[in-house]
C-alpha cells in the first residue's frame, strides 16, 4: 500500500540508436494510495511497458519511480514488494494450489500461521478453497488465472497490485464477479490496484480513474464520466464509447458556432480565436435526439438503418457525406426516411488539431 | 479404408518389432552356446538343438590369469565416467543454457544464437580432428590413461548436447514465469532454482538421457586416450574378439552393455508418459 509517483518517465527499447523510438513518451503521474486505476488503450500503446517499469521488470530510459516518496528506480523487482498479474496464467506447475498461493509469503519468510490465514482468506475470495491440495497444473485455464490473481492478492502489504489484462481467459460470468471482488478487496485492504485493459467496459466499471493511452502517450486521465462526455482528443472520442463519438469536419462560423455542410450548430465553446478555421465537432450518439420539427441546432438527415439492441435503438442517418449515429429509446416509433436530429450545444466538443478546445 | 489403415499399421509395428527384437533374441541364444553349437550347424532351441552353457558369461568375470577377460572393472569405469561427465555437463550446460535463453549477450558481432551454435559446432567436427589436441592436452596435464582425464574429455563432448537441448527447452518456458517469481520475492538465483528448474525437469531428463547414451557408447576417445591403466567397456568388448570369434562371450557382453541404456529408457519413458511434460504453463 503506497502512493506511486512516476516522475518524467520515458522508455525506449533502443536508447542507443541514433533515432531511438519511444515506447513511452515522457510523462508524470501519481497513483494515490488505495485507489483503483485502469490503463486503457489499443494494443501496443505502451500499457504493458508502463506496468513493467513500475514493477521493475523494465528499467525506464529516463525518469524516476517513487513509492511513498522513496526512490525505487534502481531497486530490483524483488525489493519493491509489488504484485503483478499477467495476461496469461502463470503458475508454478510443480507445486500445489496452496503452495502457489503461499509462495510470495514463503519467499518473504512469513510465519506459518500468517501464511495459513492469508491463503485461506484469498482462496475463499477466489473460490479456490476446495482445490488447495491439488497440483496446480491439474486446474483449468481460468482457475489457473485465479491462482495468479491470488498470488497477487495474498500479500497485504504490497505497494500495489498491477494487473495486465488479467481476465482475458476468464469466462464472462466469472469476470463480472471477479471485478466486483477486486473492488471489494480494494475497499477492504486499501490496496492500490492498477488494471491494464483494452476493454472500455471493464475499465469503466472497475476504476476510479482511467488513464487512456495511445502510441506511447497518455492522452487523458480522468473519471469515466469525463472521458465519456469531454474526451480530450478525437482518439479518446473514438476509443471510448460504443458506438464511437460522432465527429464532423466543420468550420468555425461565429463566436460560438460551427458550420457543418452550411448548417449552423451552436456550441458552448468560445471559438473567437478560431474564426474561419477548420475544426472538428464531436458529439456522442447518446446525446443526439430525434425531434419533429426543424429548428435551431437540428440537422435534417435521411435515416438509413435502425438497429434494435434490446435496451436501445441505434439509428444511422446520412446527410450528404456525413454519417450520424444516434442512440434512442427503444420505444420511440421510428421509420426509415427523413428525420430531424437535435444536437444539444452543451454536449458539443470542438476539436482543433484533434485536441479539445 | 479404416481397416486397411489398421492392417498396415499393425503390419508395420510387427515388422519393426521383429527388426528390433530379433538381434536381441539372437544374442541371448548365442550367449548360451558353446563353440560346437555356434560353428557346426544352425541351432535354435536350447536343450533340444543345443546344450546351453554359461561359459560365454563366465569368461567375462574371470581374471585374464584364469583364461577370462574381466569386464567388471571396465564396466564400473564406464558407469563412473559416464555418470560423472553427464552430471557435470547437465549442471554446467543447464546454467549456460539458462543464461543464453534469458540474457542478451553481445561481443562484437557475436550474439546469443552464435554462442549456442558455437556449442553445437563442437559436435559437428569429426571426432578425429579433436583426438590429437586432446591427446596432447591430457598428456601435458598428466591425465592420459586416467579416469579423471576421460571425465574431462567426456564433459567437453557431452556439454554441447546439454546446452543445445536446454536452450531450446528454456526458450519454450515463458519469461513471465521468471518474472512472476521475481515479483513474488525471489532473487534471480532463487527464481532459477525454485521455479524455473522444477518446471524444467522433463528437459533435464531428456538432456540427461542423451548425455548418458552418448557417453556410454563412445568408443573412439576411450580407445585413443587410454592404454593399460584404465579401460572403458566399449574398448574392452572390442578387445574380446580374436582370431576365432568368440560369438558367445561377445553376445553376452553386448547384452550387458546395452542393459543400462534399456533400464534408462524404461525409467524415462515411464516418467515422461506421466504427463509431466504437459500442462506446465497454460
Amino acid at each position: 500500500m503506497a502512493k506511486i509517483d512516476l516522475s518524467n518517465i520515458s522508455h525506449s527499447y533502443n536508447p542507443n540508436d541514433t533515432n531511438p523510438t519511444y515506447a513511452l513518451n515522457p510523462f508524470s503521474m501519481t497513483w494515490e494510495n488505495g485507489k483503483r486505476y485502469a490503463i486503457l488503450g489499443p494494443s501496443g500503446c505502451g500499457k504493458t511497458t508502463m506496468l513493467n517499469i513500475v514493477s521493475g521488470l523494465v528499467k525506464p530510459s529516463k525518469g524516476n519511480i517513487l513509492f511513498d516518496e522513496k526512490d525505487v528506480t534502481n531497486l530490483i523487482t524483488e525489493e519493491r514488494n509489488i504484485a503483478q498479474v499477467f495476461q496469461f496464467p502463470v503458475i508454478y506447475s510443480t507445486m500445489s494450489v496452496y503452495d502457489n498461493l503461499a509462495f510470495p509469503l514463503k519467499c518473504r519468510d512469513f510465519s506459518k500461521e500468517k501464511i495459513d490465514e492469508r491463503v485461506k482468506s484469498v482462496s475463499d475470495t477466489l473460490r479456490l478453497s476446495s482445490f488447495l491440495n491439488l497440483p496446480a497444473r491439474k486446474l483449468t485455464a481460468d482457475q489457473k488465472q485465479l491462482i495468479s490473481l491470488g498470488r497477487g492478492l495474498v500479500r497485504e502489504d504490497v505497494a500495489g497490485v498491477l494487473m495486465d489484462e488479467p481476465l482475458t481467459v476468464i469466462d464472462p460470468d466469472l469476470k463480472f464477479r471477479l471485478r466486483r471482488n477486486l473492488k471489494e478487496i480494494n475497499e477492504q485492504y486499501k490496496t492500490t490496484l492498477v488494471y491494464v485493459t483494452h476493454d472500455q467496459n471493464e475499465a469503466m466499471t472497475f476504476a476510479d480513474n482511467i488513464i487512456v493511452m495511445d502510441q506511447g502517450e497518455i492522452v487523458q486521465v480522468g473519471l469515466p464520466k469525463d472521458l465519456f462526455e469531454r474526451p480530450k482528443t478525437t482518439f479518446v472520442g473514438y476509443f471510448i464509447g460504443s458506438p464511437a463519438m460522432n465527429i464532423f469536419e466543420s468550420e468555425v462560423s461565429s463566436e460560438y458556432s460551427v458550420k457543418i455542410n452550411n448548417i449552423e450548430i451552436k456550441t458552448n465553446s468560445n471559438l473567437t480565436k478560431l474564426k474561419d478555421k477548420n475544426v472538428k465537432l464531436g458529439i456522442r450518439s447518446e446525446f443526439i435526439n430525434v425531434v419533429e420539427k426543424e429548428g435551431e441546432n437540428t440537422i435534417k438527415a435521411s435515416l438509413t438503418r435502425v438497429e434494435d439492441f434490446g435496451n436501445f435503438k441505434l439509428l444511422t442517418a446520412n446527410m450528404d457525406n456525413f454519417v450520424i449515429k444516434s442512440k434512442v429509446d427503444r420505444e420511440l416509433p421510428i421509420s426509415i426516411g427523413d428525420i430531424n436530429l437535435y444536437i444539444p450545444p452543451e454536449k458539443c466538443c470542438v476539436y482543433e488539431n484533434e485536441k479539445l478546445i | 479404408m479404416e481397416k486397411l489403415y489398421t492392417f498396415l499399421k499393425y503390419t508395420f509395428i510387427t515388422l519393426w518389432t521383429v527388426f528390433i527384437v530379433a538381434p536381441f533374441l539372437w544374442a541371448v541364444s548365442t550367449s548360451f552356446k558353446d563353440f560346437q553349437s555356434v560353428n557346426s550347424k544352425v541351432t535354435y532351441i536350447p536343450w533340444l538343438d543345443f546344450e546351453p552353457t554359461l561359459e560365454g558369461w563366465r569368461v567375462l568375470v574371470k581374471s585374464p590369469a584364469r583364461g577370462g577377460v574381466d569386464i567388471v572393472e571396465p564396466y564400473f569405469n564406464s558407469i563412473f565416467v559416464t555418470c560423472t561427465a553427464s552430471l557435470v555437463s547437465i549442471v554446467l550446460g543447464t546454467l549456460a543454457a539458462y543464461a543464453l535463453s534469458r540474457f542478451t549477450f553481445k561481443a562484437g558481432f557475436v550474439r546469443n544464437n552464435d554462442i549456442t551454435f558455437f556449442f553445437i559446432s563442437q559436435r559437428i567436427m569429426p571426432p578425429i580432428v579433436l583426438s590429437i589436441p586432446f591427446f596432447i592436452f591430457l598428456s601435458t596435464i598428466g591425465l592420459l590413461d586416467s579416469l579423471l582425464g576421460l571425465v574431462v574429455v567426456y564433459i567437453v563432448l557431452l556439454m554441447p548436447i546439454a546446452v543445445w537441448i536446454m536452450v531450446d527447452f528454456f526458450n519454450r518456458v515463458p519469461k513471465e514465469l521468471d518474472e512472476t517469481a521475481l515479483i513474488d520475492g525471489c532473487n534471480p538465483y532463487q527464481a532459477f532454482y525454485k521455479v524455473v528448474l522444477p518446471n524444467s525437469i522433463p528437459g533435464l531428463i531428456v538432456a540427461g538421457m542423451f548425455c548418458i547414451i552418448f557417453g556410454w557408447i563412445d568408443f573412439f576417445f576411450a580407445f585413443i586416450l587410454t592404454f593399460t591403466e584404465v579401460q572403458l567397456l566399449p574398448v574392452k568388448v572390442v578387445a574380446l574378439n580374436s582370431s576365432i570369434t568368440p560369438w558367445w562371450s561377445l553376445s553376452a557382453s553386448a547384452l550387458i552393455s546395452v542393459a543400462p541404456l534399456i533400464i534408462v529408457a524404461f525409467v524415462v519413458e515411464r516418467y515422461l508418459s506421466k504427463g509431466n511434460l504437459s500442462g506446465a504453463l497454460k
